[in-house]
């Protein structure tokens, strides 16, 4: 019972049929990679996991420990330990981060949240991103570059301590030093308490972010599983030879 | 009833003990009230508003002579006492000023903070040198307001003084008949001075408001300016205000419109010197079925000056919300800067606002720029806060906080800001 499991998971946006049929595990305490080509539907299944209102979702389940969660909206997923690294981190101008932050961290825990254990907490997530506390006052994500971006999005995850994270291409337009910050701040959250998928496109974020499991996805569907050593066979040999073995397959 | 009216405006004039000239100039306000009509939506400038239902036939209440120790003032002003920015303040109920706390060392130094009618009485020639210089009969309420208001506040800044903490005016209504008040604020050469009207009431029925600012300012004063409406249900205010910026002017204005069932402010500044500079900030947030109109004016008549207008509003429910705004730039007006921005965010898809920014420019070598937006909440601002754990409700809050933040942020007035974003955050809960 203590995982992120997804059931024949089928959805849909403007009528248009994105996922069919996923079927997901992850287990409390490990790190899964998510991977597969562009259109795979890898990104919608970790909106629609987040609750995201823009899709539909037609059959299926979102088990978190068990408990149905497709009917929760998004922030009742999120105070129930869900969490997604946006793939696009949204600006809201006006907003600060140590104020958002804090009334996250309120919401997360149910309960008022002092200051001294919020700069606490906060303090020791910058540390660890090797970021400057300067950013707590700058209004969330409005002017930010992709890397500062998605560090903000490590930061919450640090911050607010999900019991499943969902990492959407966190990976995605970052330089190397950028991405071993990133990669320090997931490893940092690992333990029996945490679960993790982390979505991504190209094999490299895993040489930081050593997955225990690999699930790719292709058409909507996870049509191949392995342990890390998948990763690598994609990165050597692309996805074309998976896609004729699935069509076999099928 | 032209007849009864005179005899009203005379008993009034009487009563208050006023000069002569004020009498005059009383009764010249009331021709122009009794021959010009009210407003209707056939005037382009009311072609947004129902005024069916405002109580306009209410008749103002004469002063009583009401005095309350400070412990005795009403408990809306005692709270906004505990946090308040300003260091002098005159409390109003109704047209009583009932108590007043201007510090000595002001004073001394030839600053004047009183009410109206004992402003003629101890220092009449200042009083005459401003008095309906900025507003008189403009319109059929400003011409109501010169004729018939019962009360008023009068600041007057010597030349060179600087005053650096506020002062300010609360003002509560009280359940009974109509409010007419005057505010008139009067700054010599290089004076400074912040100023803060507040404007009070709990829920009451069908209640006329009226109130108009008038602000003198000589060459080089300066000038910071709150007009803060927070008014129960109810009340239907008429704001009318006109600065007169000579030369190195410069005036601060913040027009905040949250109470009452309708409110409308317009708000002038007239850039007569060169030099002279007026920053102009709004902000509204209406629920129910408020409506709030603000009719703004940026007239730049000198050339060299600077205008910079940022109104900015939020509306839910059944709420209206009508910014129209005019930067008119002379002939003369050459090399002058003239910034318009107007920024409504829609909670509700019954809500509504209609905004017209205007420009008319007479010069040829100017800076002018003005824009309008009215969207409603981002969704996707919301789905990413509410995806880290934020209930709709409090997103959204936030949400109305960020977009009112530009405009607050640049409130220097530390209680004041927090006061108006408590309100917000009352509001949005409701």
């Amino acid at each position: 019972m203590n995982q992120l499991e997804i059931r024949d998971l089928w959805a849909s946006i403007d009528g248009e049929m994105i996922l069919k049929g996923v079927n997901l595990v992850v287990p409390k305490g490990e790190v899964h990679a998510l991977m597969g080509p562009n259109g795979a539907g890898k990104s919608t299944l970790g909106k629609i996991l987040a609750g995201d209102p823009e899709y539909t979702v037609e059959k299926g389940e979102i088990l978190l420990d068990g408990e149905n969660i497709l009917e929760l909206s998004p922030d009742e997923r999120a105070r129930k330990g869900l969490f997604l690294a946006f793939q696009y981190p949204v600006e809201v101008p006006g907003v600060t981060i140590a104020n958002f932050l804090r009334l996250a961290l309120q919401a997360r825990l149910g309960r008022e949240v002092g200051v001294a254990e919020f700069w606490a907490k906060v303090k020791k997530a910058l540390e660890l991103l090797d970021w400057d506390e300067s950013y707590l006052s700058r209004y969330l994500n409005e002017g930010f570059s992709g890397g500062e971006k998605k560090r903000n999005e490590i930061l919450q995850l640090l911050v607010l301590e999900p019991t499943y994270a969902v990492l959407d291409e966190t990976d995605s337009g970052l330089d190397i030093d950028a991405l071993k910050v990133v990669a320090r701040g997931v490893n940092a959250m690992r333990g029996p308490n945490f679960g993790a998928l982390v979505i991504t496109h190209y094999q490299r974020l895993l040489n930081y972010i050593v997955p225990d499991r690999v699930h790719v996805m292709m058409d909507g569907r996870v049509v191949a599983e392995g342990g890390p050593e998948l990763a690598l066979e994609l990165e050597a040999k692309g996805y074309e030879w998976l896609k004729e073995k699935v069509k076999e397959g099928a | 009833m032209q007849v009864l009216d005179k005899t009203q405006v005379e008993a009034l004039s009487q009563a208050l003990g006023e000069p002569a000239w004020v009498l005059e100039q009383r009764l010249k306000a009331l021709e122009a009230f009794s021959r010009l009509p009210y407003p209707s939506k056939k005037d382009e400038n009311w072609r947004y508003t129902d005024l069916s239902e405002a109580p306009l036939e209410q008749e103002a209440e004469a002063p009583k002579g009401l005095r309350l120790s400070r412990d005795e003032l009403p408990e809306s002003v005692r709270q906004r006492l505990e946090k308040t920015d300003a260091s002098g303040f005159l409390v109003f109920v109704g047209p009583d000023l009932v108590y007043a706390e201007v510090p000595e060392e002001l004073s001394q130094r030839g600053l004047v903070f009183t009410s109206l009618a004992e402003a003629l009485k101890t220092h009449p020639e200042k009083v005459a040198a401003a008095l309906f210089q900025a507003v008189y009969t403009e319109d059929k309420f400003a011409a109501q307001n010169s004729a018939f208001f019962t009360h008023g506040a009068f600041l007057y800044v010597p030349a060179g003084l600087e005053v650096e903490k506020p002062l300010g005016v609360f003002k509560v209504l009280p359940e009974g008949k109509a409010s007419f008040g005057r505010t008139l604020l009067f700054l010599e050469d290089n004076a400074k001075a912040a100023y803060i009207e507040e404007y009070l009431s709990s829920d009451l029925p069908p209640t006329l408001h009226l109130s108009a600012t008038e602000m003198v300012l000589r060459p080089g004063a300066r000038l910071r300016h709150a007009h803060v409406q927070t008014f129960g249900k109810g009340v239907w205010h008429f704001h009318r205000q006109r600065a007169l910026l000579e030369r190195d002017a410069g005036l601060n204005d913040l027009v905040v419109n949250l109470g009452g069932a309708y409110a409308r402010s317009e708000v002038a500044s007239e850039l007569l010197g060169p030099g002279a500079e007026s920053e102009m900030l709004g902000l509204y947030f209406g629920h129910g079925k408020q409506q709030f109109d603000h009719y703004t004016l940026q007239h730049h008549v000198a050339h060299h000056t600077r205008s910079d207008l940022l109104y900015k509003g939020a509306v839910k429910d059944e709420a209206r919300a009508v910014f129209s705004g005019l930067i008119r730039l002379e002939k003369g007006a050459q090399k002058t800067d003239a910034y318009q921005a107007n920024r409504n965010l829609l909670l509700s898809p019954t809500a509504r606002v209609d905004s017209i920014p205007q420009l008319e420019i007479g010069a040829n070598d100017v800076r002018c720029t003005h824009g309008s937006t009215t969207a409603p909440v981002d969704e996707m601002q919301l789905f990413y806060l509410q995806s880290r754990g934020l209930p709709r409700g409090l997103a959204q809050e936030l949400l109305v906080k960020a977009h009112l933040a530009d405009v607050l942020t640049r409130i220097p007035l530390k209680a004041l800001r927090a006061h108006i974003e408590a309100v917000i955050e009352e509001k949005v809960r409701i």
